[in-house]
């Protein structure tokens, strides 16, 4: 190898690496904070499907499956909401909701279930009663065609109005328990005893615990 | 072995002559993880054709600037770069669609196929060539997918893009693993029959 390849291949793997990196940072700086605004967007929109008849949903605190990080929320009601406008710093006028007496009517926890393939993301709703309102899969890299039906609503719908003993996989026909999906049964348990039921437990000793020091 | 092709022969050769999955047997692993469902393997097989034709217009437009020796981390330059564009602006502008196939648009930066083309075709061709190419190249991997998850979805799931056909499941097996590797092997000697039957061709061992 002569000097001048040498110069040539430094030459080379500079202009294009460089060029390459830059292109990537453009887009980068361009799609990120549109995309971070998205994301909390749906993070939002999310949390109210989950529990639409709450007024106000506010995060109180975070906790750690599989060493996750994972927060869980309380719903509340509003006997009467009020707007007051606020001037902030810069003199801009802004719009602040008041939640006058507020009631708590349940709670909202983010979970991991450990699956198949991968670990499954998952949003739980519960009364004030720790009754299981309403799960949603937020992500998952489960096996395309079998571990994916977890988000088919026949199977998520099952969850609706259990509470936390009747959390168990059964294979084959069930009203109480929770029914497995055919040949997807570990993905199916992993949703329900490895996600929700742990984290339906961890809102019970969590907050049943507060009302009794109460 | 190199005679100057037209624009056409070309296009169509990456299509059926040496088309990526039935004749080369190359990029098998995207063919059997994702083919389980229809949309799966469309919306692969997409996302391939615009990053073969990107990269292969790419590479040719360089290729006197890159100095051979270090043409393969310049060339894993270039289709990570594309791979990691797509994925950006689909996850900010296309949101819906990414949840659906995110997933793959990532693998695609290890594609032996993509990489295949770059290194024998457009490093070596000029840039109207090497678009054909890169279009028939990727187009040919496109149908290779629809054809594989066509019938595996169908068999597996009784489903086609995700609307129920068959009700009921009649063969579970087609969509694990196992059925991809049976339905791309019975696929590619179906191809190979063709050939052999009626263009008098010598089969997967003739091409390349």
């Amino acid at each position: 190898m002569t000097a001048i390849d040498m110069v040539k291949i430094t030459v080379n793997l500079v202009v294009i690496y460089v060029i390459g990196g830059l292109v990537m940072a453009f887009v980068y700086s361009k799609t990120s904070p549109i995309l971070y605004k998205k994301i909390q967007e749906e993070k939002e929109a999310a949390l109210k499907v989950m529990m639409p008849e709450a007024d106000e949903i506010k995060e109180v605190g975070e906790w750690r499956p599989h060493e996750k990080h994972a927060s869980y929320y309380v719903a509340r009601k509003c006997s009467e909401i009020k707007i007051r406008t606020v001037k902030d710093e810069k003199g801009n006028e802004k719009q602040i909701k008041e939640c006058i007496g507020p009631e708590d009517i349940g709670y909202i926890v983010e979970c991991f279930g450990k699956g198949y393939s991968s670990y499954i993301h998952i949003l739980t709703s519960v009364d004030k009663n720790f009754v299981v309102k309403k799960i949603s899969i937020l992500g998952h890299g489960e096996t395309p065609g079998l571990g994916d039906e977890i988000e088919k609503d026949y199977f998520l719908r099952q969850f609706e109005g259990k509470s936390v003993e009747n959390l168990v996989v059964v294979k084959g026909e069930t009203q109480d328990k929770i029914q497995a999906i055919t040949g997807a049964t570990i993905s199916s348990r992993a949703v329900t005893e490895d996600g929700v039921r742990k984290g339906v437990e961890m809102l019970i000793s969590r907050f049943s615990k507060e009302v009794k020091k109460g | 072995m190199i005679k100057p092709k037209s624009n056409r022969e070309i296009f169509l050769n990456g299509i059926f002559g040496e088309n990526t999955i039935f004749r080369m047997a190359i990029s098998l692993c995207p063919a059997i993880a994702v083919t389980n469902a229809l949309k799966n393997g469309v919306a692969l097989g997409v996302s391939v054709v615009f990053v073969q034709t990107m990269v292969n217009l790419t590479v040719s437009a360089i290729r006197k600037f890159i100095h051979p020796k270090i043409r393969i981390p310049i060339f894993m330059l270039i289709i990570a770069g594309y791979v990691t564009i797509i994925d950006m602006v689909m996850a900010t502008y296309a949101r819906a669609v990414y949840k659906e196939i995110g997933l793959y648009i990532q693998i695609i930066v290890a594609f032996a196929s993509i990489f295949a083309r770059a290194e024998v075709f457009a490093s070596k061709n000029r840039v109207v060539p090497a678009f054909m190419d890169g279009l028939g190249m990727g187009i040919g991997f496109l149908f290779a997918m629809i054809v594989i998850s066509f019938f595996r979805e169908l068999l597996g799931k009784g489903e086609l893009w995700g609307f129920s056909i068959a009700g009921g499941k009649p063969l579970l097996i087609m969509i694990l693993p196992a059925g991809g590797f049976l339905t791309v092997g019975i696929l590619m000697a179906f191809f190979n029959w063709i050939d052999i039957r009626f263009f008098g061709g010598k089969g997967a061992s003739g091409a390349a």
